[in-house]
This record gives structure tokens, sequence and C-alpha cells, in this order.
């Protein structure tokens, strides 16, 4: 039997990422997750730009978390300045948030997911085989697309968003509508939490550092403190005390660690962290899930997706009625209340906590930035997670491990391209 | 979606959806935008609808659901001569639509068609009008002779409708 298994670039996940384990007449030696994809160079992209520009530019990072990734950067450009978005601001970013976490979640658990469950390699098989099923989760993905075309421009890369406001109102006929359609969705909505909850999630448990936004009024996406299980809160601006980035030879992904060899984060990390704050049918569909925090099983980070969408929508249509209750009115943005400053945004995108900082100078061109995307956040959990599990399973035939390590990535959603930022190499050490 | 008419009261009132692919900051890659420009400057009758459909993955299914006719406009590597264009339906070629593709950022239009396909939600006709591009580095523009088979192109729909 060969000492090595390899599964080189994972599929069902965004980018590539190589997963290795060597083994020893049978027994597990030691294993990595490689990230193999080349820097991006967004930071360097920024630097010298008007901030104006920033949204813009790093919504272009990810075709999948493009809002959360223009949020935050509003956000971090707005600290700097001293920026106070309105009231309809904020309640329309919160709007188009949820319309880009569910887009991801549905996708993410239906066309990445669920394959693995049904033993077919994509959901192109799947659609022979269950039709119902994929019907409803391109019904349901067309809806969260439609919710961030109506607010923010378009369904990727919004347009209409800018640093203080929008530069595009939705009309109260079209949030009705949206809102007679988030309704609607729920017969679909619940039929997936009924799907998911009966599917056999693999068993293992391992418990670690949770890591997430944290606000007592609210299921934290856009708005909230720094938040570990461990214990410890953080103001934004002091991100670094937590996510210590350091490299490791085979990833070009950075790892990130706090007080354990790793932290995780994402649904997982929300749904243990901010349990309290979901929506009641959000709590009823965990309960239908078997999740009850803490939930330690890392398979599971899926199944807390599928909570995050029944939260998204309840939450939508109290986003909509409290729009259509203040009347959407066009607006000029907020306006700067200095020229120049260093400001943090952090948000709960799909995928985990994403935070971009910004160094603005007197004549508004940035001259520094830093962007920390949720993957590399994860890449160390994932490994950890890797060699707990391995010695539970090495007896299996080799492609059953390479399953298991395949599920095991593709449910913490890695965007791997995403997760490849600045780097420096003279911090390598041999 | 577009309205499903009977066609056999309407047979010569097929609802026709006309789509562009591409990106266009990626020299001829963005034929399709380039034709759909072009289309949407002339005169079109009332049942042809026009959209620049950009890189739509799996939200391509939706998008042509309904319609009894699409017409797909794209940069496709053929094997033939550079800048040259061709016309055929999907029972002429083989969609290579890969099981287990790699991510959603990359679900092309092949794999979207298959989607559609396999939901059984596929139009019934769909005509492609490939255009063997040249040139698709970033910030390239249109190559010249490409741009031409562009106006060919646009040319033989507006004929064809």
């Amino acid at each position: 039997m060969s000492n090595r298994i390899e599964v080189h670039h994972v599929t069902r996940v965004e980018g590539h990422g190589n997963i290795i384990v060597e083994m020893d007449n049978g027994k597990f030696k030691d294993c990595r997750f490689e990230i193999v994809e080349t820097p991006r160079f967004f930071e360097a992209m920024l630097r010298g730009r008007p901030y104006g520009e920033a949204s813009h530019i790093t919504s272009r990072i990810c075709g999948i978390c493009a809002t959360g990734h223009a949020v935050t950067s509003l956000q971090a450009t707005e600290n700097a300045l001293g920026v106070k978005p309105s009231e309809q601001t904020r309640y329309l970013r919160k709007l188009t948030f949820n319309g880009e976490i569910l887009d991801s979640h549905i996708l993410h658990v239906y066309m990445l997911v669920a394959p693995d469950f049904f033993g077919v390699g994509s959901i192109i098989p799947l659609a022979t085989t269950h039709r119902e099923v994929v019907l409803r989760a391109l019904k349901m993905k067309k809806l969260s697309g439609d919710i961030c075309a109506v607010v923010s421009g378009r369904h990727t890369h919004p347009i209409a968003m800018t640093v203080g406001g929008f530069t595009h109102f939705a009309k109260p006929e079209e949030l009705e509508d949206l809102r007679e359609r988030c309704i609607e969705i729920r017969q679909d909505v619940d039929a997936t939490v009924e799907l998911f909850a009966s599917l056999p999630w693999p068993k293992f448990e391992r418990e670690t550092e949770y890591v997430s936004l944290t606000n007592p009024s609210e299921y934290a996406f856009v708005s909230g403190e720094i938040m570990t299980s461990d214990g410890g809160r953080y103001p934004l601006k002091d991100y670094k005390k937590l996510t210590n980035e350091f490299l490791v030879r085979h990833s070009s992904g950075k790892h990130t660690r706090h007080k354990r060899d790793s932290y995780m984060v994402g649904a997982l990390a929300r749904l243990n962290n901010n349990y309290e704050q979901l929506h009641p049918r959000a709590k009823a569909a965990a309960e239908a899930l078997g999740l009850k925090p803490l939930v330690t099983n890392p398979y599971l980070n899926s199944a807390a997706q599928v909570v995050e969408i029944v939260h998204c929508i309840e939450d939508s249509i109290e986003v909509i009625d409290h729009l259509l209750e203040l009347g959407v009115k066009k607006e000029e943005p907020a306006k700067p209340s200095r020229n120049s400053g260093d400001g943090v945004g952090v948000c709960e995108v799909p995928r985990g906590m994403l935070i971009h900082h910004y160094t603005i100078g007197e004549d508004g061109l940035i001259t520094d930035a830093n962007c920390i995307i949720p993957t590399n956040q994860n890449l160390a959990n994932i490994e950890v997670d890797m060699h707990t599990l391995m010695p539970k399973i090495e007896s299996k035939p080799h492609d059953d491990i390479r399953l298991d390590l395949e599920m095991l990535v593709r449910a913490y959603d890695p965007c791997i391209s995403c997760s490849v930022h600045v780097m420096d190499v003279e911090d390598l050490k041999d | 979606m577009a309205g499903q008419s009977d066609s056999g009261k309407h047979q010569k009132e097929r609802m026709t959806l006309i789509l562009g692919f591409g990106n266009p900051l990626h020299g001829d890659d963005g034929v399709g935008a380039y034709a759909v420009q072009m289309l949407n400057a002339r005169s079109l009758p009332t049942n042809v609808k026009v959209r620049d459909a950009g890189t739509p993955g799996f939200g391509l299914v939706s998008e042509i659901e309904g319609w009894d006719r699409v017409i797909l406009i794209d940069a496709i590597r053929m094997g033939r001569s550079p800048g040259s264009w061709r016309r055929f339906n999907p029972d002429e070629v083989r969609l290579l639509a890969a099981d287990g593709f790699l991510s959603l950022h990359q679900p092309g239009l092949a794999n979207s068609l298959a989607l559609a396909q396999a939901l059984n939600l596929l139009p019934k006709e769909i005509i492609f009008f490939g255009i063997e591009p040249i040139g698709t580095d970033l910030f390239d523009d249109i190559n010249p002779i490409a741009s031409n088979s562009v106006e060919e192109v646009v040319n033989h729909i507006l004929n064809e409708l």
C-alpha cells in the first residue's frame, strides 16, 4: 500500500488546494493542506488610489463575496474618515448583505456539499435524479441574487454602494415584491432544513476556539466587536492581537492563531457564539439539524449555513418591513468629518470574519491596506482537524480516507483563491 | 422569464432571447458583449430581447428558461481559423461539461447548459454563434478580424430573425 495519500486540487471548493497525507506501514505519520494559488496583490493595488475606489476594487477579490468585501471596505474607509452612515444606509446594507449570505450558502450546501451525500461528482447528475432539489436551489439562488440587484444595482460586484451611502435607491414596489417572495420561499427553506437534517453527517468532534463578531442587539454580520469562545472581546482596531498571521512553507495563504494552535471562523463559529441572537425560526431549524452550542463537529459548518439561510430570509423580511416603514428616500451620502485617518472594517461574510484595514493620507489617497480573508484564518484549523481525524480513520481504504478529508475541507467552504494576500517572504524560517 | 406563448398560434412570433457572453476586458473574449451593443443599436422585432449575459454561471439556467428560442453569441475555441465564425446548434457539437468541475468561479456555458438540459429546461431551439478568439489577454482590444466577424454575425442574426 502506498505511503502517501494525495488529493490534487480538491474539487468543489473555490480555488486550488492539495491534501497530502504521509503514511508509514498503514499508520498515519503526517499531513498538510497545501495552498498553491499565487498572491493576488490587491493591497498593493489599493495603495495610491483615491479612497472612493477602494470598495469597487476590493469587491473584485471575490465573485461570491463581492458585497461582503464592498461593505467591509466601506466600513474601513468610514471608520478612517469619521463618516456616520444614516439608518437607511445601514438597513439597505444589511439587506444586500443578507442576499449575498443566502446566495453563497445556497450554492455551497446544494451544489458543493450535497453531491457528496448523494454519491455523485457534481450537481449535474443530481439534476436528473433529484430534479426538485436542484430546482429549489436555483429558485432560492435567484431570489438571493435579486435582493442584491434591487438594493445595490446588480447581482454581484455592487455598483450602488458608496462611502457614506447609496447612489441608487430601491423602490417601495421592488421591496414589497422581495418581501412577498421571501414569505413564499419559506416552504423551500423548510424543505431545505428537512433535507439537510436527514443527511448522515460524518461524526467527528474536536473542540477549537470559535471566533466571530458579536453584537447583543442582532445576529452579527455587519456590526459588533470581535469575540472568541475562549473568552475575550476585541475592538475591531485590535484585530491583529487575534489574527497573528504567520507563514508556513506549504501554503501561499498565511495561517493565523490566537491562544491555541488554530481557531475557526464561519457559520459554525457564529452559531456557537451568537446562538441567542438567531431568529426563532432559525433556532427551530438548528434544533431540527441537531445543533445546540457548543457544536464541535466541523463537518456541521455546512449545517450551520442552513440555519443561517433560515435566519437571513426572516431577517430580510424584518429589514424590508423597517425600510418600508422608514420610506426609502433619495439621500446624499454622509460626509467625512476629517480628511485622513486609519480605519478598520470587520464583517461576517459567508465564510467567516473578514477584515479590511486602510490608512488614508491628507490627499485622500490610500497609503496602506491590509485585507485578511476568512479562509486564511481557517487554514491552520483545517490542518489540526486533519491531524486529529487521521489516526481515527487510518485503517480505512485510501479512497474513503480521501473522501473524508475532502469533505472536511469542503465543510469549511474555503475560498482559496481569495485567501492569498500580500506575502512577506523574509519571515520564512527553515 | 418570457411569456410562453402557445406556439401553434404564434408560429412566427417565437419569443427569442439573444444573449452575448464574455468579458470585454479580455480582448476577443468580449465578442458577445460587442454583438449585444451592435444589436441594441439596430431596430429589432418586438418578440426579440437582447441581453449582455456577461459570465452568468448557473444563473444562465433561470435566464433561458421559458423562451422559445435562444441565440447565444460567445468566443468559442473550435479549432477554426482565428477570428472566423460559425453557426451551429447543440446537436452538432458535444458540450464538454465536466463532472466534478473545480469551482463555482468556473461553471462555464457548457456546464450551465448541461444543468439546464438535465433539468429539462432547455428552450426548444438553441443556436450558437461562435467566434474563434485571437487574443484574450487582459486589457487587449478586440482584434479587427474578430470585430469584423461580430458584425457579420449580427447581420446574419438580423436576417434570420
